[in-house]
């Protein structure tokens, strides 16, 4: 029992100090978007909550895949792409921002 | 008589100054990339501090043809990409003369590090009467989560860094380990240069020079590996410094000539502001 909360305290101290999150998304130009989660110390995004926002609206809410990636469907209009890795790290990309 | 002893002693001065520091330039203005997107490279052979002498890439002794680049590669999050068929010929201008290399555009868009490797075909330098071949590493990194900067590739020359080449302050220290075949070089012999100018991609030129050198052994640095292959080199300046690890690859002769088969890494400095 009290091994279980260590670890599970371990977990979350990971997630709270593990330096800073980082998104990185582009245009694949077929009309899908690809958004790559990571964090600066080169752990995995794997599984990690992401995203897609219109007007307040949650559009699409999933998690990274196991290459911490995930590709979808470009909204028409404005959108935002979230990268959500817990309190203080969450990335925030405007879909006017991404590109080819 | 005295007069032409003095100018023989010139010229032999000029041959041994400019026998050294010969660095091939995998230059991309920007190292460390805030998010993806399509890069400008150029390739020149040359020496970047005192640019006395841009050289023609792939010259031959027996052959007024130049010989093509060997290899050219990236790899990011361990996937290999063919880049050959990227590069496009260019006359690139040094402050003294012209030589032939390359440009190439490479599209850094996936997250992490993006390891360029150009082999280019061995060089004849005239005054060694021997071939040089230095199988450049560059790193660029898009948004700053590591990926595959510090992987050994085993090339027959390389610098492996034990420091991100991409994240280094202005003042800080680049530190390395020579290698052979993945085999880690002994107190190998390493020269370091500064790209003592700005180098003007649009139009393929070097800039005037950005400081002067109080003396020669402060325009190609000489310093050694440790036993274990390894060195540390603290950049005074921003921009960026090559490293030449000389005669570490198991190819010692081309077309019947020596061959020095070198390792260069490329290390970008930013300025604290």
């Amino acid at each position: 029992m009290l091994k279980k909360t260590v670890f599970g305290m371990l977990v979350v101290a990971n997630l709270l100090f593990a330096h800073s999150a980082i998104m990185n998304c582009f245009d694949n130009g077929d009309g899908t978007i690809t958004c790559e989660g990571g964090f600066s110390d080169g752990s995995s995004a794997s599984g990690v909550e992401f995203r897609v926002e219109q007007d307040g609206k949650v559009l699409l809410k999933d998690k990274m895949s196991k290459n911490s990636e995930f590709t979808f469907k470009k909204p028409s209009g404005t959108y935002t792409a979230i990268f959500n890795a817990g309190e203080g790290h969450q990335v925030v990309i405007d879909g006017k921002d991404i590109v080819q | 008589m005295t007069k032409s002893f003095l100018k023989v002693a010139l010229v032999s001065s000029v041959i041994a100054s400019s026998a050294l520091a010969h660095f091939q330039m995998l230059y991309t203005p920007n190292m460390a990339l805030e998010k993806g997107g399509k890069i400008e490279l150029r390739h020149v052979f040359t020496h970047p501090f005192a640019d006395e002498h841009t050289m023609d890439m792939g010259k031959q002794h027996d052959s007024d043809a130049l010989a093509p680049v060997v290899d050219f590669f990236a790899v990011n999050k361990e996937q290999k990409t063919d880049l050959k068929a990227t590069l496009k010929e260019i006359t690139f201008k040094g402050n003294h003369n012209s030589g032939k290399g390359f440009a190439s555009e490479y599209k850094a868009q996936k997250m992490g590090d993006h390891i360029l490797v150009l082999t280019p075909a061995p060089y004849y330098e005239k005054g060694e009467d021997a071939y040089i071949q230095q199988i450049t590493k560059t790193i660029v990194n898009v948004a700053g989560t590591p990926t595959d900067w510090d992987a050994d590739l085993g090339l027959k020359a390389e610098i492996v860094p034990l420091t991100k080449p991409y994240a280094i302050w202005e003042g800080g220290s680049f530190t390395g380990v020579v290698k052979s075949n993945g085999k880690p070089v002994p107190f190998a012999e390493i020269e370091v240069e500064y790209i003592n100018r700005d180098v003007d991609i649009k139009n393929n030129k070097m800039g005037k020079d950005r400081v002067k050198a109080p003396q020669d052994a402060f325009v190609t640095m000489g310093i050694k590996a440790n036993k274990d292959g390894e060195f540390t080199f603290a950049l005074p300046k921003a921009g960026f410094w090559g490293f030449a690890a000389l005669g570490v690859g198991p190819d010692k002769e081309y077309k019947g000539k020596e061959l020095s088969q070198d390792g260069v890494i490329w290390v970008e400095a930013k300025p604290m502001k």
